[in-house]
């Protein structure tokens, strides 16, 4: 039971890794200064440094690049 | 500040920071790995090196945790802050090392995949003595490169600074599953009671300095207007803020940063947009408040920072009377410009 509870969250998580992996390298090309016009011109060192964390939160950077205005996301909360 | 983003924005600090960890991590390795072998002469290189990038990650995590609460106690160790992240990113470097030798080790000889092996391979998890530790420092370091990963300006203005925050706070989880970790580690492999009285150590100091620190913030929080008139509270005397610098003060639940600078006087929200830094523990420098943590600046009188930068942090009405400051409390909008209050006027 246990080792089939953990064998489906371990491929879980490799086929998670994998899409993000993919969506990285896109990402990182073409995508990252349609999201952020800070982006726009900024070198391999900056594009290389984000990579892991695209892996890690690419789909909330997919949805960001299908609604890309370039201005970074709002916040809600009080000025403190 | 932001602009354009680039890779890692090197100066001469930076680099000696990073140069004097980077000296500290492997005088620390080549320190245990000797002792280690003259110790333990039938423990084996992989098994050192486990010992050695894992103690070294676990207690540069420690000084991580304390340069926070030290730095809020005592300004004199704000360099210690400046360049925490990179501190961060090479405790998560090293746990990576530790768990990518431990992996190898230990869980790649048999038939099921490593991972799954990590979870299963010992199944006691009803047993306090027998717990299995190691799946907690995979969590623990999963925690870590998140927040490694997240660790580049990128990250906190498209997370936004509160998402961000969040994240970056789990480091207090990740030290919870790291002091499991090596408690339940040390338990099961050794028996030193040096090994545990350092453990105690350095958990007995993080919370000890973490405490103290929150008392100090409390006091400050829990502090009362000594007058109230109209929109304005009566704050403090002008005389009680140093020339270029700030009285914090705290009104509704916010902190207010009072500069006093060339005869005059503006108010800004204590909070820096970058990482949330305490403004109001900076300085004025080249006409602007500049954050303590990572030199963010901001205009006192509009609370805007200097073109090209573009971010901005709420400002406050002020007015002298007496050669005391009264405050409005409710915020203006972010970079609203507020006409500094004249000190010898009032």
């Amino acid at each position: 039971m246990l080792e089939h509870a953990v064998a489906f969250l371990v491929r879980a998580y490799y086929a998670y890794t994998l899409a993000g992996c993919l969506f990285a390298i896109l990402f990182v090309i073409r995508g990252v200064q349609m999201v952020d016009v800070q982006a726009r011109g900024a070198g391999v060192g900056f594009r290389l440094l984000i990579f892991p964390g695209v892996i890690a939160f690419w789909p909330l950077l997919l949805r960001r690049w299908f609604e890309a205005d370039g201005e970074a996301p709002a916040e809600r909360n009080a000025h403190r | 500040m932001s602009h354009r983003y680039a890779g890692i924005s090197w100066n001469p600090q930076k680099r000696a920071y990073d140069l004097m960890v980077a000296a500290g991590v492997v005088l620390y390795l080549v320190t245990f790995l000797a002792l280690s072998s003259l110790l333990h002469p039938a423990a084996t290189a992989e098994t050192l090196l486990i010992r050695g990038f894992g103690s070294c990650a676990f207690l540069l995590l420690n000084v991580v945790l304390c340069i926070g609460p030290l730095c809020r106690l005592d300004s004199r160790y704000l360099p210690l802050l400046y360049n925490r992240r990179h501190l961060g990113v090479t405790t998560f470097l090293l746990g990576m090392v530790h768990g990518a030798f431990s992996l190898f080790q230990l869980h790649t000889l048999g038939d099921s995949d490593p991972l799954i092996s990590l979870f299963t391979a010992n199944r006691n998890y009803q047993s306090l003595a027998d717990f299995p530790f190691q799946p907690l420092g995979f969590l623990a370091l999963l925690i870590l490169f998140l927040m490694s990963a997240t660790s580049h300006d990128f990250w906190l203005r498209n997370l936004t600074p509160r998402v961000w925050k969040s994240l970056h706070m789990l480091v207090y989880a990740a030290y919870g599953l790291l002091v499991a970790h090596v408690t339940l580690g040390l338990l099961q492999s050794e028996r030193s009671p040096w090994l545990v009285a350092a453990m105690g150590t350095s958990l007995a100091l993080v919370l000890s300095l973490h405490v103290a620190a929150a008392r100090k913030e409390r006091e400050l929080d829990d502090s009362t207007p000594k007058a109230q008139e109209e929109n304005y509270v009566k704050v403090c005397a002008v005389s009680e803020i140093p020339e270029k610098c700030a009285k914090l003060v705290s009104l509704r639940g916010e902190r207010v940063a009072i500069f006093k600078f060339d005869g005059k006087i503006s108010a800004l929200s204590n909070v820096c947009r970058h990482q949330n830094g305490p403004l109001g523990e900076g300085r004025i420098i080249d006409g602007c408040v500049t954050c303590p943590w990572h030199g963010f600046q901001y205009q006192p009188e509009s609370g805007a920072a200097p073109e090209p930068f573009t971010e901005k942090v709420s400002t406050f009405r002020t007015k002298l009377v007496d050669g005391c400051v009264w405050l409005d409390p409710h915020p203006l909008p972010p970079g609203t410009y507020i006409e500094p209050s004249r000190i010898g006027r009032s």
